[in-house]
Parts: structure tokens; sequence; C-alpha cells
């Protein structure tokens, strides 16, 4: 903005100072004219001119100087500008050039040609002619005045005024005087009777009278008029003077004028000849270089002006290609280098728009698909998306839950390559990879796997993904833990059925053993001792076994009814001390215990958990012989950022069968004789009440190992 | 290093230039012999000048250039704090010229108009050399001052030479021909 307010100026200036050193040469051009008034201001003139030139070289220097730092810099347009630059120099220089050399030697030439020895001696002849027709006339004269020296020798004193009158007339002379010796005048007469002084001779004069006895001179008076002045001495006992002034004819005056004024004017010339080559030389010299200074430096100025455009072009294209595209150029002039310079602002402008709209774009596409990544992550079902390879392209935090390989792990490589890696779910990775390729529908399927977690139950179903025009893009799978639904499902079933045993069965009981014992005790008496002993030993059968039967309907009661009754904080350490405690003496068995330093306390029913450990301590002595060896571990572990208290329960016993594996916390399993199979079905559901969980540790090849895992007790979650 | 270079080209120079110096001859005028009196009531000023022309100046002046010479006189009044204060400035011009036809030198006085012939350019100087009884101010003007000052200057003038020449007079040695200001001061 503030550059367009500048322009003019600068243009104006250009002009003025174009203006004026075209004024100052004319004027110093002016000045060499001999007339000119202007003449006495020609050295001021050649200075002025001189210190233009000099300013005219300095600011063409800072120009070249400042060029030459941007080609240093390779700052854009400046290898444009000296080309340019130099073109013009060039253009310029060479005509000029020509011209000024051409001119030097018509001008050198001309000056020569007014000299030559013709002229010379011609100017010489005319001089020596004049001198010459002077002298033959002052000579006459001088004869004349001598004729009348002698005859005024002879005339009488008293008569000489009147004779020197006499005399003038005849001699047409225009003043005679006659001296005494010592210089006075003793008598004169003037053809102009106005002069009462006559022209006195000077002591010169004298001086050469005395030595020569005559003189003769032209004497130039007033009014460029000459005279002849002739003095003779009057030889006589008393010596007189005798000066008669005889007036040269004007014409002769005139001619002898004009000769002498052109010898002396050609003498002048030929002294000033080299100088006024030199002076000529000098000029033209100024004035070439002025002339080339002031173009070259104009040259610089509307150079950069028209370079301008291109140079803003230049930026404007490598910040477009660095990536701004908000550069807006300047539109300096309304021609080519305007309208290119319009296209350009447009397209960056186009540029911009276009890349705002991506970016928006791209940024709603990636608001969506952290949206969608954002549902999916926080599903509770595992997504798995497949290419047309069957490589797995995404996979939510869900899918890493479920099967416990990192999402990372799972990206880029097929079911059947992780299969390979995870021996544990190589089952179902092979039928979901199966199922993938096959099937052209939505499919659905239950399995089931092993894992860390124990037993896993998972609801699979999965669709193939088809392009438009009907081509297997991919597929996409979702996996459901079920584990703990078909869990609930199966603890809701036993449930039940133990409400209608407690309900259905026990009620029965009661009278069934009444009856036998009213039976036993009506007729003991009345019969006799072998049949009252079978009697005695039939009504005692039926009583245990009812007493058995009421033993079983109360536990699948207890497993029947909620565990969780009444949570407090509960040290796991002291509370394990405490059941340990009960066993240590009675059974002779070897207990191990090893707690991790700091608080390991559970948020609980502590009647519950006190059962859990029972009933695990129970079934592991069960297992092992009397010097067998249980080993309790306890530590904090952190899984899916929550902080969980472990119990590693482990004995020395025969361990657990694999086929057993897969159903051991059911109720009614059992790898023992005795007992209702309760025990850990009942373990599993106290320890589900209580967020925790139970898995059979198969990594222990020795005796059987049970991990459980319960949160940890933090006063923020009560 | 360069500044030992720069030193040692600098004497180099300088031992150059020397020659110059001692061979550049003056030709400058000047003035001696300054004297006040008074005259007719009037304070007159007598001076002598010498004009040792130069080659150049001489084969000009037979070529028919006419040379102009101006005496500038000045008496001032000197003071403390500001610049001198002139009382009188007065300007003498001759021009000094050769006429071939009569072979003469002519010496004419432009203030007056005065023509003056001879026939040896010694005797022309002679009347431009002797300044005698300048009347530069009224005895009477003068009466408080006791202690004044005489400047006094001869100066060729270069802008009435022939154009061509005048860049050459600047610039040339032999074209030097004025005198320096001399200040004399005159207590009465």
């Amino acid at each position: 903005m503030a550059l367009d307010k500048m322009k003019p100026s600068v243009n104006l200036s250009v002009l003025a100072l174009f203006g004026l050193v075209m004024l100052l040469l004319q004027l110093m051009s002016s000045a060499t004219q001999e007339s000119s008034e202007l003449g006495e201001m020609y050295s001021w003139l050649l200075v002025v001119n001189v210190l233009g030139s000099v300013i005219l070289l300095w600011l063409v220097g800072a120009n070249i100087y400042t060029l030459t730092r941007q080609l240093k810099k390779r700052e854009a347009g400046s290898r444009l500008t000296t080309r340019m630059v130099s073109l013009f120099v060039v253009l310029a220089l060479s005509p000029a050039a020509i011209v000024f050399y051409f001119s030097m030697q018509f001008l050198h030439q001309g000056i020569d040609s007014w000299f030559n020895v013709e002229i010379d001696r011609a100017m010489e002849d005319a001089l020596e002619l004049s001198q010459a027709s002077l002298d033959q006339r002052m000579r006459w004269h001088l004869r004349q005045t001598q004729q009348m020296a002698a005859t005024l020798a002879i005339t009488d004193s008293q008569m000489l005024t009147q004779e020197v009158e006499n005399l003038r007339d005849l001699a047409g002379a225009s003043e005679i005087t006659l001296f005494s010796r010592p210089g006075k005048i003793i008598t004169s007469s003037s053809v102009n009777p106005g002069d009462i002084l006559p022209s006195l001779p000077n002591e010169d004069i004298w001086l050469r009278l005395r030595q020569n006895a005559d003189y003769i001179a032209l004497d130039p008076v007033a009014n460029n008029e000459l005279v002849i002045r002739a003095l003779v001495t009057i030889k006589s006992a008393d010596p007189k003077y005798l000066q008669v002034l005889y007036p040269v004819p004007v014409r002769i005056a005139d001619l002898a004028d004009s000769v002498e004024f052109a010898f002396l004017r050609y003498k002048e010339m030929g002294f000033l000849r080299h100088s006024l080559k030199l002076s000529f030389s000098l000029a033209l010299s100024l004035v070439l270089l002025m002339s080339l200074l002031a173009a070259i430096w104009v040259a610089f100025i509307s150079i950069r002006s028209i370079i301008a455009p291109v140079k803003a072009l230049v930026k404007g294209t490598q910040a477009v290609a660095s990536g701004q595209y908000d550069q807006k150029l300047p539109v300096i002039a309304q021609d080519d280098l305007g309208f290119l310079v319009e296209s350009f602002n447009e397209m960056t402008q186009r540029i911009a728009s276009a890349r705002d709209e991506t970016r928006i774009a791209s940024f709603e596409v990636e608001n969506q698909r952290a949206y969608l990544e954002t549902i999916l992550a926080n599903l509770t079902a595992g997504v798995i998306s497949f290419d047309a390879n069957y490589q797995v392209r995404t996979a939510n935090q869900a899918a890493y839950r479920i099967f416990h390989i990192p999402v990372n792990v799972l990206i880029g490589r097929t079911l059947l390559s992780l299969a390979e890696s995870e021996s544990e779910l190589a089952e179902p990775l092979k039928s979901i990879h199966r199922l993938l390729e096959q099937a052209d529908d939505i499919w659905e399927q239950r399995m089931a796997f092993l894992s860390h977690n124990g037993r896993q139950e998972l609801l699979c179903r999965g669709t193939p993904l088809f392009s438009q025009d009907g081509a297997r893009v991919g597929a996409v799978a979702v996996f459901d833990d079920v584990t703990d639904l078909i869990q609930a499902q199966k603890n809701a079933a036993w449930g039940e059925v133990a409400r209608r045993l407690a309900h259905e069965i026990k009620n029965p009981l009661t009278p069934i053993q009444l009856s036998a014992e009213r039976l036993q005790h009506k007729l003991a008496g009345k019969l006799d001792i072998m049949d009252a002993s079978m009697l005695q030993r039939s009504t005692a059968t039926i009583v245990q076994q009812v007493e058995a039967m009421k033993e079983m309907v109360d536990d699948f009661s207890e497993y029947a009814k909620p565990s969780k009754k009444q949570t407090v904080a509960i040290n796991l350490a002291t509370l394990i001390q405490e059941v340990l405690a009960l066993y240590v003496l009675k059974s002779g068995v070897k207990f191990k215990a090893r707690y991790e330093s700091g608080a390991l306390i559970i948020n609980g029913d502590p009647v519950s958990i006190r059962q859990v450990l029972h009933n695990l301590i129970k079934n592991a002595l069960e297992a092992i012989d009397s010097n067998g060896e249980i080993e309790i571990g306890l530590h904090r572990v952190q899984k899916n950022s929550t902080d969980f208290i472990q119990l590693a329960f482990y004995d020395d016993g025969p361990g657990i069968k694999d086929e057993h594996l897969e159903k051991i916390f059911e109720p009614y399993v059992t790898t023992k004789a005795k007992g209702t199979g309760l025990g850990l079905a009942i373990v599993k559901k106290i320890l589900e009440e209580h967020g925790g969980t139970i898995w059979v540790d198969t990594s222990r090849k020795t005796g059987a190992g049970f991990i459980i895992q319960l949160p940890a007790y933090s006063p923020s979650t009560v | 290093m360069l500044n030992r270079l720069a030193y040692k080209l600098g004497f180099c120079l300088a031992l150059a230039l020397l020659p110059l110096l001692v061979v550049a001859e003056d030709f400058r005028a000047s003035i001696h012999g300054i004297s006040m009196s008074v005259k007719n009531h009037f304070y007159a000023l007598s001076a002598d000048i010498d004009y040792p022309l130069s080659a150049k100046a001489n084969e000009a002046l037979q070529n028919g250039v006419p040379l102009y010479w101006d005496i500038d006189i000045h008496l001032q009044r000197s003071r403390h704090i500001l610049w001198d204060k002139s009382l009188v400035a007065k300007k003498l011009r001759y021009r000094l010229q050769y006429h071939a036809l009569l072979n003469m030198y002519r010496v004419i006085d432009e203030n007056s108009g005065e023509i003056h012939n001879f026939s040896t350019l010694p005797a022309a100087l002679e009347l431009m050399s002797s300044l005698r009884d300048v009347p530069l101010l009224e005895e009477a003007a003068l009466v408080q001052e006791k202690q004044l000052l005489i400047a006094l200057r001869v100066e060729l003038d270069r802008n009435a030479l022939p154009l061509p020449l005048r860049p050459i007079a600047y610039l040339n040695r032999q074209w030097y021909l004025s005198s320096e200001w001399i200040l004399w001061p005159w207590t009465k």
C-alpha cells in the first residue's frame, strides 16, 4: 500500500531528475557560446554537472552493490534484473559510444581544420601588410616632420607660432607642439581649437627620443583611433623638439583594427586549440556520462518496478510450495504481469479453499472415525474387521480383553498365523477363520476355550463384507464373552433346583424320619430280638439316610441363597491365618503361606469368604495324604488398571484331570467318593458374588492349583 | 599484513610526490610595501605588487588573450565576538592586453577607462604594480578608530578568460596567479 503511494512520487522524481540533467547540460552547452550571458557561470555549471555525475555515479554504484548482494544471496528476481540491466546498458552504451567516438573525431577534425599553414601565413601577411602600410605612412610623416623641423630651425623665434600654424595646415597634422629641451611647451597648434593642453609624450618617448634623435610611432588614442606621433630634434644652439600628431585616416585605422582583431582572434584560437578540444571533449564526455548514468539509474528503477511482480510471484510460488496458501500478492499494474498476479492470487485462493474443504472433510471423517472407534472401544463385544485376505484390519479393546492378545499384535495377521502362536486359542481361531472364508451370509457360533482366567464361552457372529460391485472385500466378526451369562444361567438353574429340592424333598424327610423313629419306638418292644435288631438297623439306616439327605438339601439351599450379606473390609492375610489355625493342629498337613507386605484388604462378607477358604482347604485335605503340603500365596496384582488381591492355592495331591477341568466348578462334579460336589461350585458362586474370579492354574504340573482374584479394597469404592 | 603493505605504498607515493612539491613554482602575485597616508583629507593607500607571470600566462597574453586583474582593498574594523566589520571595500580592475599591430602592451584601467600603452611587458606590469595614494575614506569618517585592518588581494579573474581556458585555469598551477589575502594592521 505504502509502495503504491510512493510510486507516483518516484516517477515524478525520476522525471524531475531527467529534466534537471537536461537543463544543466543545456545550460552548459549555452554557456559555451561566446555571446552567451551564461559564460560567466560556465565554471559553476561545470562543477554542478560534475557533482551531478558523481551523485548519479553513486546512485548507480549503490544499485549495482545492492544487486550484487542480492545475487550472492540468490534472492528472487535478482538474476532477471541483472540480465535486463546488462542488456539495457549494452543497448544504451553501444550506440552512445559509437556516436561519442565519431562526435569526438568530427570535433577534433573540425577544430584542426580551422588552422592550416596557408591561413597562418595569410594572417601573418595581412598583419605585416597593415604594419608595412602604416610604416610607410609613418616614414613619410617622419620625413615631413624632419622637413618641418628644418624649416622651424631657421625660423625666427617671434614667428614660430605663426610658422607652426602654417606648417600644421600644410601638413594636414592634427596637432603640432614645439618643446624646449626640458620638455616645456614653446608653442602649440591644434586642428581643434578647444584643445588647450597638447598631447604630451611620456618618459619612455623622451628617453627614446634622446637616444635616437627621432621618434615615430603609432599611438592609439581614445575611441580606438590611431594617431601617428612624430618627434624630431630641431638641431640648433638651443635644441628644440617638434612633436607632430598626424591623424591616421579612419578607413585605414578601421582596416588595421579589423586585421589586428582577426589576427589576434586567430592567434588566440590557435593558442586555445588544445584547450578548446579538451573543453569540448570534456563537455561531450560529461553529457554522455550524465545521460548514460541517468539512463542506467532510471533503468534500474524501471526494471525493478517491472521485476517487482515477478519477484512477488517467485516468493509467492515458494510460499505455496512450502504449504502457505494464504498468499495475496499486490496487483501493481493492470498489464500482463498484473493479470498473471491476479491469476496467481485466484489460484492460491482456490487451492486454499480446496485445502480448507479437504481439511474440514478429513476432520469430519476423522471425527467420525474417532467416534466409531470410541463406540467400538467401549463396546463390551470384541469387534475385529478383516480385509480381503482375512488379515486383521482393525480390532477394538474388547477384542483384547476377550482374547488377551494386544491389538497391535492382531493387526495385519491372519487368524491362522495367530493360531500358531496362541496355542490355547488355536481351535476357536481356526474355526472362525474357516467360517470367515466359507460363509456367504451372517453366521453365528458358540465356542469355548481355556484362557488364563479359566474356561471362557464365546458367542461369535460374523458377516462377509461385499463391495458395491459384489466383490468380497473382507469380513467383520463380533465376539461376545458369554461365560458369565452362561454361568449365571447355570447358577440360576441350579439355584432353582436347590430351592425345589429344599422344598420338595426336605418337607417329606421329617415325617419319614419321625415315622421311622415312631416305628422303632412302637415296635421295638413287640418284636423278638432278631426282628427288633433288624428294625433297629433299618430305622437307624432310614434316619441316617434322611439326615444325610437333609444335609444335602441344606447344602443345596446354602448354594442357592446369596452369600454377600454384610460387607466389611477384610484383611485376607489375617483371615487366612485364622482359618489355617483351625487346620494346622488337627490335620498334620504342612501349610506354607507367603504374603506380600502391605495391606491385602478386600471388601466382602467375612462368613462367606471364610467358607471359601474352608471349602478349598477341605477339598485339598481330602485330596492329599496326611503328610501332604498346602501352599497359599497372597499378593497384589493389577488387571485392566484395577487392583486385585490374588490368592494362589496349591496342594501336592493327584491334581485335576484334563477332562474335569471344564466343569470342575459346576455343582455335582466331584472326583471323590464322598461329598455333594457343591464345594467348588459354592466357592465360585461366592467369589463371583464378590466380583472375583477363580480358575484352575493349569500351568502347575504337580497337584491342583487355584487362582482366586478379588477386587482390592479401596475406601472410595465402598 | 595488509596494513603494513598500505603503509609502504603510502610512503612510496609520498616519496614520489615529494619532488613535485619542491619543483612546484609559485606564480602568485605578492603584495608588499603597504602604507597609508592622508592626501587631500582622504586616507590613501599605497602598495607595491609583484606579478611573476607564469610561462602559460605569458604565452596566453602573447596570443592576444586579455588578462583581467582585480585588486580588492578592504578596510576593516576588528571585532572580538563577531566577524570584522568592513568599512570600505574597493575594487580596482585592470586589463592587460597585447596589441599585435603596434607590438605594444596595453593596460586599461577598467574603472576609469584610461588606456596606457607600453612597448614592453615589464613596463606595462610596472603600471599595475605600483598602487599610489588610492583614496579609501574621508579623514573625518575615522575619528574614533585607532586600530584598523587593511585586507588586500590581487586576483586574476579566471572567469574572464576565454571559455576553453577556464577549466584548465582551475586545474593548472601555472594559472594560480592570484595572491592570498594580505592583512595589514594599521594604527593611525
